[in-house]
């Protein structure tokens, strides 16, 4: 089942859930590509919530998302990984690199709300 | 049933004190009980025997004076299982038996004591002025001094035997309740506070080893998500000492941390771990360091967006200058 993606404003918000598959997550990272750079949109945001582990596979898709999107024009944040699956990540080895994080959508809207540059609106 | 459970207890005792048939056997080498010994004990049976019940009494009279032997004085019931193990002792003293039966006796009458709170040197008096009358008994039916001494001496090989175990039982069980304190305190839960909406802090005291690092790790990252924590603070000025492993675990709480969006300040590192740490070799470059608590909180209400600012005092008019308010 491939990842939907919501927009909402000038922001994507994709929400992975648990029965998503590696080809499903390599499918979102195609379909981001494309569509952050057609529909102009200034912010991802892909929401982990529901998730209760993340592999090196997951690991590297999301920096993989990020670094893409960041080059078609939009930041990333990623929000909602559980205290569990973080402390086993460090553990792991596993890391997002530069990727944001954010605790829950709302503070993810707030991140990129912090990094828009102040254009004022005639 | 308490029977049992103290039986049970007596056996765990004995496996920690590793009091095994070969290490009962090294115990009798080392005061040097041997045959001839054994013919001289079986000579006085009769007279420790004859008194035993005497002597046990004159052990617990002996007791009065002292402070700590209170507890075991004023427990009636306590005292009555004293009493009955301490003749039972003096029975089994001159029996010429002294395996793992008479070793487990000694454990339980030592463990009595020790539950009893009654010190080491208050026991080893009594313990003292109980061989004296026994040897003076022995003396005065010995068929001469010399002979009587020799006999007397050998018993007190198994005295000193009794000692070495009993002794032995008291230092374990204080250890023990040394163990038990410290797991006690390893217990204490590393409390996460709340300084302000979305402002966490971790004070941590004492020593860290892995199995409290992961606690503190555990109750942080959880209590981030409950409090929808932005910045946490965590204050390590009452850490002694910190080793690879746990600085190890303090950086990857701090990555745990920032994956869930929030932003770590390590504060008061004292001058001996800073040292350690940077000897260690640790990489610092992802934490983010401020000396004191102080600063770590200024720090911390900076990121989130307080700003705090200090009352302005209202100039009032002062009834003393005559001034008359409004």
């Amino acid at each position: 089942m491939p990842v939907p993606i919501l927009r909402q404003g000038d922001v994507f918000i994709a929400s992975i859930q648990l029965e998503q598959t590696d080809a499903d997550l390599a499918k979102l990272r195609e379909d981001l590509a494309r569509q952050v750079g057609e529909m102009r949109v200034r912010g991802v945001i892909i929401d982990v919530t529901t998730l209760d582990v993340l592999d090196s596979y997951a690991t590297r898709m999301l920096r993989a998302i990020a670094y893409t999107s960041r080059l078609r024009g939009a930041r990333t944040v990623v929000v909602g990984i559980q205290p569990d699956v973080a402390f086993s990540m460090v553990e792991l080895g596993l890391d997002l690199g530069e990727v944001s994080t954010a605790l829950d959508l709302e503070e993810g809207l707030a991140v990129l709300r912090a990094q828009e540059p102040d254009v004022e609106h005639v | 049933m308490a029977e049992h459970a103290s039986l049970a207890q007596d056996a765990d005792v004995a496996h920690e004190m590793g009091l095994n048939p070969p290490a009962i056997e090294r115990r009798l080498r080392a005061v040097g009980l041997g045959q001839d010994d054994m013919v001289r004990i079986a000579r006085i049976r009769d007279e420790v025997v004859g008194h035993a019940t005497e002597y046990a009494s004159a052990f617990f009279n002996y007791l009065q004076p002292f402070d700590d032997a209170r507890d075991l004085l004023r427990n009636r019931e306590l005292i009555e299982q004293a009493r009955r193990l301490k003749v039972e002792h003096l029975h089994a003293m001159v029996a010429g038996n002294y395996g793992s039966d008479y070793a487990q006796q000694r454990l339980r009458l030592g463990m009595l004591y020790s539950r009893a709170h009654l010190e080491i040197p208050t026991f080893m008096g009594a313990f003292h002025n109980l061989l004296r009358m026994i040897g003076a008994g022995v003396l005065k039916n010995a068929r001469s001094s010399g002979e009587g001494f020799e006999d007397f001496m050998a018993l007190e090989k198994v005295a000193f035997f009794d000692l070495a175990l009993i002794t032995d039982v008291m230092v374990l069980d204080r250890e023990r309740t040394i163990r038990r304190q410290q797991e006690a305190i390893r217990e204490l839960s590393t409390p996460v506070l709340q300084l302000r909406d979305r402002l966490l802090m971790l004070p941590i005291i004492g020593m860290i080893d892995t199995h409290r690092a992961r606690m503190l790790t555990e109750s942080l990252l959880h209590a981030i998500r409950a409090n929808r924590a932005k910045v946490a603070v965590i204050d390590v000025t009452g850490v002694a000492a910190v080793d690879t492993k746990v600085a190890n675990h303090i950086l990857q709480t701090v990555a745990a941390a920032k994956l869930m969006g929030a932003t770590v300040i390590v504060t008061g590192i004292s001058a001996e771990v800073a040292q350690t740490l940077v000897n260690l070799g640790v990489d610092l470059n992802k934490l983010r360091t401020i000396g004191d608590l102080q600063g770590g909180i200024e720090e911390a209400e900076q990121l989130i967006g307080y700003q705090v600012v200090a009352p302005v005092r209202e100039a009032r008019p002062s009834l003393l200058n005559g001034a008359t308010p409004p």
